[in-house]
């Protein structure tokens, strides 16, 4: 799969038909990898494909000029799609190289296994339903579904469905679709008067940093309203309260833009569990709107039509 | 380039938070433009105002309490102290509260803090003002200054412009300049309308037009960012060296005391080290971001 | 005064001492992320998980946010009113000799021209004992900013794990002050300030990530106009704040203003230089371009900064590495910043 994307993109890249291609390469740190955007042809050669290709590249592609071909896995396809219906991103623009992905492995979950952080790891690899995890020279084994990131074990599209070069055979969707994650099922359980004093103590470590805004490929308004001064709707400094809103309201411009990437929780430098936000407004927006991101581009967005038949108890 | 020493400035607010705004209380507000008013105040503890002391170029932090706060420079001479004025466009969260209030308003008042225009080195030199817009406000400081000790400098000259006749800042200024025999003074409009009389051109088109010596010259620039970006290079043109240009620069600014860091460009932070610089200083370091 | 050493497991004993008189602080994951937090009197657990904190402790001297002060408006108009200070002290427990080190840097900002009152009177009550690093992170180049893992330079009492027990250095006055009130401590022998030493060399040696910085302020100043440089070398950052907000060294901080029902306040906190707004005037952006902003935050450390003070401001934590979403490692960009000829005057 490596060999054939690092062909198909210098192929691009020769012929012209892209400008950029985006894709991922080793990291600096043992199991990441790191966005590369280039140019230049020869880079091609570094593109790697593995169960740490963690970003959602398509968070790149609103403030890139010219064609680009874009590695994506089946979340980072959805988003594509989603910046498209938005008219952000032009389809002919792009050349999507499809990764038919296994799910992708967490690392914290990888640290919580084994007790131990990942740069003490000897190795983690992937092999099949396994997961091998080296620790102090003895081999440790898990089912990989113990690893993977909460939004793979509930993925709904591993293969990108809109795509231009396809790099491996396709693959079926998760197995346990109905997984959302413990958390929010937990969640779910409490009152409201405890779901506020929880969200108010995870939100209470919340640094203002934006990661989660800024990783976010459906977040990309030039002016997000926490910057708005006239009038200021949330103060900028690092308060439960304003922490929370920010939070909300976010969530809330991302619904039916939202592709449960996870990405936001992933960045989140102070482990906010903010998928359980999001995931839950992206089960609503399925059940009420019967509406799931980025799974077809000729689907008008969300937020831009009507149907009668739509669930009206939403406005009570 | 070390740290520059602002020992000299010390010598009020010296004490306590540095931080602590003073209470100070707008005595008249006078509408120069549409968009732009200059705001007469003066402390509200008048043994304070007496014991305050500021130099011609120098800018204080202003609050709206309650809004926020916004640094602007003192824009009246302290040659002239019954009371202290600054300028400020309505084009931000507190200019627009800014321009909301009246006479009788209380503001909070920090300061003053910057440099200063280099009077010991202007002295006995030729003098070129050239000003666009509001940016005439830090200018008229050291042009009341200049005129108030007159027989310490050379030669006057004050190009000043706008986009319209409407647009013209400190019109009473321009007047009383215009009638002083020791100044040369030129006003021009980008565009004028049916009863303007004067020059119609961008300033550094005037500028070359009036073509003021560079010998034993300074010349002292503000205005906005692109007319500062023009004007440098005409004054090249008739000789000035960067040494003889000298301009304040503005950028957004929370502390106005090198500590926030956001005025920061190349090593130096405009609030602890300007905002008054020479063309020479700037002219390499931070290229594209003045 | 010579070296002291203690018991791993009387750790609680030697910081209930301290906390008669101290806020002690020590590393903690009790609110769900690594930082250091009041101690609970008795767990020392940390002391096993700790390796560095997520939060850098800047943030007991430059809180994420706090207050400057209040103010209200009656008849006779406005009022200000400072926050109750800030008198009691803390002993921060466990810091690493790299954020110790970033303390000092921090201290010559707040301290220069005009002091800051709010940083410099907790950081003047405050006692700082250190914890040599003997498991750094693979992110970790503290020995090429100049700081050792284990040194004692800028802590007031330095600890050095020599196996079931703590070398400690008694460093300045304060921390002579500090072994005075506590009871319990043995002398140092021979033999343990030989372990201290093997423990030393070891964590030294630990640290592989290895940084050049012979000559960077000449070549940064050099690339400074290179926009094909910095355009590549932000490309795939998001322009989020997290390696500035959680760098130790960075300072840059917001003032903002609350008025609710007549009751204001003037509250400082946390900014970052990779955020648009920072530099947005009305009118204009000078750092629109997000090129610009990494070079801002990259020239600030290693060439303003330096030229400045004549310390780069990095000490090495690795946590802008670490914590980055897209990998985006300052080492790496350090190193590629090109050679060039004819530094600009």
């Amino acid at each position: 799969m490596e060999q054939k994307l690092r062909q198909e993109a210098k192929a691009l890249l020769e012929q012209g038909k892209v400008d950029w291609i985006i894709g991922f390469e080793p990291g600096s740190l043992k199991f990441t990898t790191t966005p590369l955007i280039t140019k230049d042809k020869n880079d091609a050669d570094r593109l790697v494909i593995n169960p740490f290709i963690v970003n959602n590249l398509a968070d790149f592609l609103p403030e890139i000029k010219g064609r680009v071909g874009i590695v994506a896995k089946g979340c980072d396809s959805r988003s594509i799609v989603s910046l498209i219906q938005d008219n952000k991103v032009v389809r002919e623009d792009v050349v999507i190289l499809a990764v038919p992905c296994p799910g992708i492995i967490d690392l914290s979950k990888v640290e919580r296994l084994v007790g131990k952080d990942r740069d003490e790891l000897d190795d983690v690899t992937r092999e099949g339903d396994k997961v091998i995890i080296k620790v102090n020279g003895k081999k440790k084994e898990f089912p990989v579904t113990e690893v993977l990131f909460d939004h793979c074990l509930a993925c709904e599209l591993p293969t990108p469905q809109e795509y231009d070069i396809l790099l491996g055979e396709p693959r079926p969707p998760a197995p346990n679709l109905e997984v959302s994650g413990k958390d929010i099922e937990n969640l779910k359980g409490l009152t409201p008067e405890q779901r506020w004093e929880f969200w108010g103590n995870e939100l209470s470590r919340c640094i203002r940093c934006y990661a989660c805004r800024n990783v976010c490929p459906a977040c990309y308004c030039q002016r997000c309203f926490v910057e708005e001064t006239e009038p200021q709707w949330v103060m900028p400094v690092p308060r439960w309260q304003d922490n929370l809103l920010f939070q909300i309201v976010r969530n809330i411009h991302v619904a039916g833009r939202c592709t449960d990437c996870g990405e936001c929780e992933r960045v989140c430098p102070v482990n906010i569990p903010l998928r359980s936000l999001t995931r839950e407004m992206y089960d609503m927006v399925d059940e009420l709107f019967h509406f799931k991101a980025g799974m077809d581009k000729e689907a008008l967005p969300l937020m831009t039509h009507y149907e009668q038949e739509e669930a009206e108890d939403f406005f009570r | 380039m070390t740290a520059t020493d602002i020992s000299h400035r010390k010598k009020f607010f010296a004490l306590g938070n540095v931080y602590l705004p003073h209470i100070v209380v707008i005595e008249k507000i006078i509408e120069e433009t549409p968009g732009v008013r200059t705001f007469h105040f003066n402390f509200k503890d008048k043994k304070l105002g007496k014991e305050f002391s500021f130099e011609s170029g120098q800018f204080g932090q202003y609050s709206v309490f309650g809004i926020g706060e916004a640094p602007f420079c003192i824009s009246s001479s302290p040659t002239r102290r019954d009371h202290l004025e600054f300028t400020a466009q309505r084009v931000g969260r507190v200019t627009n509260a800014l321009h909301r209030l009246g006479a009788g308003a209380e503001l909070g008042f920090r300061g003053p803090y910057g440099n200063s225009f280099p009077l010991d080195f202007l002295k006995s030199k030729n003098l070129v003002f050239v000003g666009g817009g509001i940016g005439l406000a830090p200018l008229r400081s050291l042009i009341w200054n200049v005129i108030d000790n007159r027989n310490k400098y050379k030669k006057i000259d004050i190009i000043y412009g706008a986009r319209s006749p409407a647009d013209l800042c400190f019109k009473y200024d321009l007047d009383a300049w215009g009638k002083d025999k020791t100044v040369n003074m030129v006003t021009t409009v980008d565009k004028g309308d049916d009863t303007w009389k004067g020059k119609v051109g961008v300033v550094p088109k005037i500028l070359e037009e009036v073509a003021p010596s560079a010998r034993e010259a300074v010349a002292i620039v503000c205005g906005p960012p692109i007319m500062i970006r023009f004007t440098f290079p005409v004054l090249e043109k008739l000789g000035f060296t960067p040494k003889q240009m000298l301009t304040t620069l503005e950028k957004r600014m929370k502390c106005g005391i090198g500590k926030c860091g956001r005025c920061n460009i190349g090593n130096i932070y405009v609030c602890r080290d300007g905002p008054v610089f020479s063309y020479a200083q700037i002219k390499n370091f931070v290229s594209s971001e003045y | 005064m010579a070296n002291k050493k203690v018991n791993k497991k009387d750790i609680a004993k030697l910081l209930n001492q301290w906390r008669q008189q101290f806020t002690v602080l020590a590393p903690s994951k009790e609110n769900g992320v690594a930082q250091m937090a009041e101690w609970d009197g008795k767990d020392t657990s940390f002391l096993d998980w700790y390796r560095n904190t997520v939060i850098p402790p800047k943030a007991s001297f430059l809180p994420p946010m706090e207050e400057m002060f209040r103010f209200q408006k009656d008849k006779e108009g406005y009022h200000i009113e400072l926050p109750p200070t800030n008198e009691h002290k803390q002993l921060i427990f466990g810091i690493r000799p790299c954020d110790a080190r970033a303390m000092t840097i921090l201290d010559m900002t707040f301290e220069e021209a005009y002091q800051d009152p709010y940083y410099l009177s907790r950081r003047k009550n405050a006692v700082l004992v250190g914890l040599g690093c003997t498991n750094p992170c693979e992110s970790c180049f503290c020995t090429s900013m100049g700081v050792s893992p284990t040194e004692s330079t800028n802590v007031d009492l330095m600890l050095t794990d020599i196996g079931d027990q703590f070398l400690i250095e008694v460093v300045t006055d304060k921390g002579k002050e500090l072994i005075a009130k506590a009871s319990g401590l043995k002398e140092a022998t021979k033999d343990d300030e030989a372990k201290a030493k093997e423990t030393k060399e070891t964590s030294y040696n630990k640290i592989t990530r290895k940084l050049d910085t012979e000559g960077i302020v000449d070549k940064l100043q050099a690339s400074f106009d290179d926009e094909g440089f910095w355009e590549q070398t932000a490309a795939k950052c998001i322009s989020c704040g997290i390696c500035t907000l959680l760098c130790p060294t960075c300072y840059c901080f917001d003032i903002n203003d609350e008025l609710v029902r007549g009751e204001g306040t003037r509250f400082r906190s946390w900014d970052s230089c990779g955020f648009p707004v920072y530099t947005k005037m009305p009118m204009e952006n000078p750092r629109l371009e997000k090129w610009r902003r990494v070079r801002q935050k990259v020239c600030h450390k290693f060439e303003f900064y330096p030229m400045t003070f004549n310390v780069i401001a990095c000490t090495g934590c690795g946590r802008c590495i670490r914590l980055c979403p897209v990998n985006w490692d300052i080492t790496q960009v350090l190193e590629s910043v090109p050679v060039k000829t004819g530094v600009r005057k």
